[in-house]
């Protein structure tokens, strides 16, 4: 799937997610995954769309620039 | 590698009763339940409400453990607070989330069923068809199994992965994803017979506040929002400062948050070997958020196919879409006309609600039916035809 940004992906925030799965369905490239209780996002499927960020309830996913390597 | 008949994932309400049902339908076949987390039940992310007719279906809630309280009112709050109490009989229940999963497994296991908690699917393939099985890696504690299953049930949830592995497309877009966020509150005063739901934009834009009581004084108060309609605050932000404003006393003795989606039932809720139920389908009802039922009725009919399916030695794809077909005509047809509703409703500001629950407050209170609400409104406020035209397009 296309980046939607060029330069940023979503992190999650491990020490506030409550492992609920509310953001799996919302993510178009389907990046985010649910596995032995950690939320992880594919550093190498997220397009950067930010669907997932406003929807969680805690407030536990935020965008931050990919490091160099990662982005070339 | 275990073989197995019929291997379901997630022992929710869907799950278990697909369990429940896949033995009771066919004693003779081998049915694994699995739950992900340590006990089943826990943790609750749910509201717990349930219509009585529904539940009656699949659990007598007569003296049982797991009905926390009988509801026979339904009291709907304007954003300005004005309220408007609707009373039927028999309207329904607040459920113990815990006990009524436990109580469902166990009547799955009772009727012969495995129960395996602590258990989580982490892949799934059908290596190539060879042996027309499905192949589930199963991680438990300190140990890693392959299990091969004639036929997988994913009840896994909002996010499900047994969809995902099965090839079916079980995204939904962000304006239909409700956030929700609840706390068991302690020590409040309400009317404890009663549901409440209160609805505007500055209190949970796109969906409603609720307070679903447990005991006298206790009640789980949440809200569920969609997003795209906030002022940039989540769910739980939004929540405290409804709960200051209400409740600014109540001791906050549990915290949940959850994903409804509201949308309508996934394009294609089957494959080869595979059925998807529940909210991993998304089998919501898109109008009320509610889950429980829909997600038991379509367990029952996952498992009332798979073991005709594996009676009849056809588990294909061909075959399984008896359970979508079956589903649509039960409810997923109604879901889509909900689901215009919803759409149609969406219109409607804060002004518009509160001036409808005084116009709804002049019917007498004994005569005030969701129907009588309903065609009471089309006559005052004319711009609500729109909606009910569309309910019946």
């Amino acid at each position: 799937m296309r980046r939607v940004t060029p330069d940023t992906i979503a992190v999650v925030d491990l020490a506030v997610c409550d492992r609920c799965g509310l953001c799996l369905p919302l993510c178009p490239p389907e990046a985010i995954h649910l596995e032995l209780n950690v939320l992880t996002v594919d550093e190498g499927t997220c397009t950067g769309c930010e669907k997932c960020i406003a929807p969680c309830p805690v407030g536990a996913l935020a965008m931050t620039l990919l490091a160099p390597a990662a982005h070339a | 590698m275990p073989d197995v008949d019929v291997l379901v994932v997630g022992a929710g309400p869907a799950g278990a009763v697909a369990a429940r049902e896949a033995r009771r339908a066919a004693p003779e076949l081998d049915v694994v339940l699995l739950e992900r987390d340590p006990a089943v039940g826990s943790p609750v992310r749910c509201a717990e409400g349930v219509g009585d007719a529904g539940l009656r279906e699949f659990a007598n809630p007569d003296g049982a453990d797991w009905a926390a309280r009988r509801i026979t009112r339904v009291i709907f709050q304007a954003p300005d607070d004005t309220e408007v109490l609707v009373a039927e009989r028999g309207i329904g229940w607040v459920l113990d989330r815990t006990r009524f999963d436990a109580h469902l497994a166990a009547e799955a296991a009772r009727e012969g069923a495995e129960v395996r908690v602590g258990a989580e699917a982490t892949a799934m393939t059908r290596n190539g068809g060879a042996d027309g099985r499905w192949h589930v890696q199963v991680k438990e504690r300190d140990r890693e199994e392959t299990y091969r299953a004639r036929i997988v049930i994913g009840a896994d949830g909002v996010e499900t992965m047994v969809g995902r592995w099965a090839g079916l497309d079980t995204r939904v877009p962000s304006r239909d994803m409700e956030s929700c966020a609840q706390y068991v509150l302690e020590g409040i005063a309400f009317d404890p017979d009663a549901i409440y739901l209160q609805f505007g934009d500055a209190i949970a834009p796109g969906g409603y506040a609720w307070i679903f009581p447990k005991a006298v004084g206790v009640a789980n108060v949440g809200l569920g929002l969609v997003a795209l309609k906030t002022d940039g605050r989540n769910a739980r932000q939004y929540l405290d400062a409804w709960i200051a404003r209400r409740f600014p006393n109540g001791a906050r003795t549990g915290f949940t948050v959850g994903g409804v989606i509201v949308h309508t039932t996934i394009k294609k809720t089957y494959a080869g070997g595979v059925m998807v139920a529940g909210d991993a389908a998304h089998m919501i009802n898109p109008l009320s958020g509610g889950g429980i039922i829909n997600a038991m009725k379509a367990g029952r009919l996952a498992a009332c196919t798979a073991a005709a399916a594996i009676r009849e030695g056809d588990t294909s794809e061909r075959r399984l879409a008896a359970y979508h077909l079956a589903w649509m005509e039960l409810l997923g047809e109604d879901h889509l006309k909900y689901y215009r509703i919803k759409q149609a409703l969406e219109h409607m500001d804060d002004a518009f609600l509160n001036s409808l629950a005084r116009t709804v407050n002049k019917i007498p209170q004994q005569k005030r039916s969701i129907g009588r609400i309903f065609t009471h409104a089309l006559i005052k406020h004319p711009q609500l035809i729109p909606v009910a035209a569309r309910f019946f397009v």
